[in-house]
């Protein structure tokens, strides 16, 4: 039993001394448990008493001594590695479904960019250099650079809108908590819907672009910006307020996309800014109008329902 | 001959760490030691959990499996964007340990709606008021104890959300 032990426990904690039954030349050690029930018990608790003075300087407290028999020990030690592994399998099949480390970048952001970013998203018109820098091949931190894209924005709109959707909802007497999962849910499936449907027609079209997936989300969830502006505006004005403002955000949308978009989707010729020859990319171009002129229609889809 | 520990050390609860902790919480302005979150303790959050359910359960409302729920997930959510944003990582306890100290000013609101319906604007300004109390503490016990700069705010606001949805509860 101690050499299983021993083998099978690594941290150990070091403020607990362990107390080898066999040292103190008690009872047999392979018995699991104190046997209380006959004279025995006499015999181990004379035993014990010389060797009582060894017990206080082994620890003050009365769990050491539950802590000190060898069983308890191994279980807490065994305990402790399953769970150091469970959090490893966990922590690798994680990495397998999630790329944690590329995640990391799309949330490097602060407060500066965040502001100038929501900024941008109301107001695309007087920004002029819309290219993202690069520093060794490799993208800046969002932090770093208002162009570049980020996953807070999108990921706390979505929440945002969610929220704002179940306030909208419960003024007019709608609301039931189940209602919350239910807007979460279609929510989210019609933005996988719609990231789907952009990465299919990019690959139908055969286009070579730096544009990855995440990118691409990260892109799609400005709009929930707008959209919970719009439906702010209408649970505070009514019909007219959310038509104004969400009409403005729709056209801000609209620019701010082709304006992003063109120079990840059209690279090679949006860097001039010429007019660009050839059957591809006039795809190009019509691919990227569909894309931008989506957004809007879907701003209006999901959030009409919500105003009265 | 078993004695039950009569000191704190032996249950394993620090008295004098929860209420250092706890002030903390209380004055949301003053700078905090980012050191006061190494040891993870639950003691101090649950006990403000069960009071926030006891005064919910004197005000009418009978929601525990809402708040176990939302108080879940919510958690799950901080912890997966701290980890994200933050240079180091950070455990699920520690995240759960702070939100729960900082659900205090909660109790607090919904201690006070026992007395007096939160409906009408005095009740909207004052649970405004609490959020904010609780999300500016929450954020700066993060910060500190992260050594995230320049993202106070950003951390204040998913936890504002998750206080807002708390304060959902009470008032409605």
């Amino acid at each position: 039993m101690h050499p299983a032990g021993s083998a099978a426990g690594t941290p150990r904690q070091p403020s607990k001394r362990r107390i080898p039954v066999s040292h103190l030349g008690m009872a047999d050690p392979h018995q699991l448990f104190d046997d209380t029930s006959s004279a025995q018990s006499q015999g181990y608790g004379a035993q014990r008493g010389p060797s009582g003075l060894g017990y206080p300087t082994a620890s003050a407290s009365p769990q050491a001594a539950f802590l000190a028999d060898p069983v308890s020990n191994m279980a807490m030690a065994y305990g402790s590695s399953l769970a150091a592994q469970g959090k490893e399998l966990v922590d690798k099949n994680i990495d397998r479904f999630i790329p944690v480390t590329k995640l990391k970048y799309y949330f490097a952001v602060d407060t500066l960019y965040v502001g100038k970013k929501l900024g941008l998203l109301f107001f695309p018109y007087l920004h002029q250099d819309w290219e993202v820098q690069y520093q060794q091949d490799t993208p800046v931190a969002p932090r770093f650079d208002v162009n570049a894209p980020d996953l807070y924005i999108p990921a706390m709109a979505f929440i945002t809108y969610v929220l704002v959707a179940g306030l909208a909802l419960g003024t007019q007497d709608r609301f039931s908590p189940d209602l919350l999962g239910l807007q979460a849910s279609s929510a989210l499936a019609w933005l996988t819907l719609e990231v789907l449907a952009i990465l299919l027609s990019l690959y139908l079209v055969t286009v070579n672009t730096d544009l990855t997936t995440i990118d691409l989300v990260a892109f799609l969830g400005y709009k929930y910006v707008g959209m919970i502006g719009g439906i702010l505006m209408g649970l505070l004005f009514g019909k007219i307020g959310y038509y104004l403002v969400l009409g403005w955000c729709c056209m801000s949308i609209f620019v701010f996309m082709i304006r992003t978009l063109r120079l990840k989707i059209l690279a090679e010729a949006a860097a001039e800014g010429v007019p660009v020859r050839g059957a591809r990319n006039q795809l190009r171009m019509y691919l990227t109008m569909a894309v931008a002129a989506a957004q809007p229609l879907l701003m209006y889809w999901l959030t009409f329902h919500l105003v009265r | 001959m078993f004695v039950w520990g009569e000191s704190e050390g032996e249950l394993g609860i620090n008295f004098d760490h929860i209420w250092q902790k706890t002030l903390t919480v209380l004055n949301p302005l003053k700078p905090a030691d980012g050191s006061i979150m190494n040891e993870t303790d639950l003691a101090g959050p649950i006990l403000f959990c069960v009071a926030l359910g006891a005064t919910l359960l004197l005000a009418g409302k009978v929601q525990f499996g809402y708040i176990y729920g939302m108080s879940g997930i919510g958690c799950l959510g901080i912890y997966a964007l701290l980890n994200l944003m933050s240079s180091s990582g950070v455990s699920y306890g520690c995240v759960a340990s702070v939100l729960g100290y900082c659900l205090l000013p909660m109790v607090i609101l919904s201690g006070s709606a026992v007395f007096f319906s939160l409906q009408g604007m005095i009740g909207t300004v004052l649970a405004l008021v609490i959020i904010v109390w609780c999300s500016l503490s929450a954020s700066k016990i993060f910060i500190s104890a992260l050594d995230m700069e320049g993202q106070q705010l950003l951390v204040a606001y998913p936890c504002a959300l998750l206080y807002g949805l708390f304060a959902l509860l009470t008032v409605f």
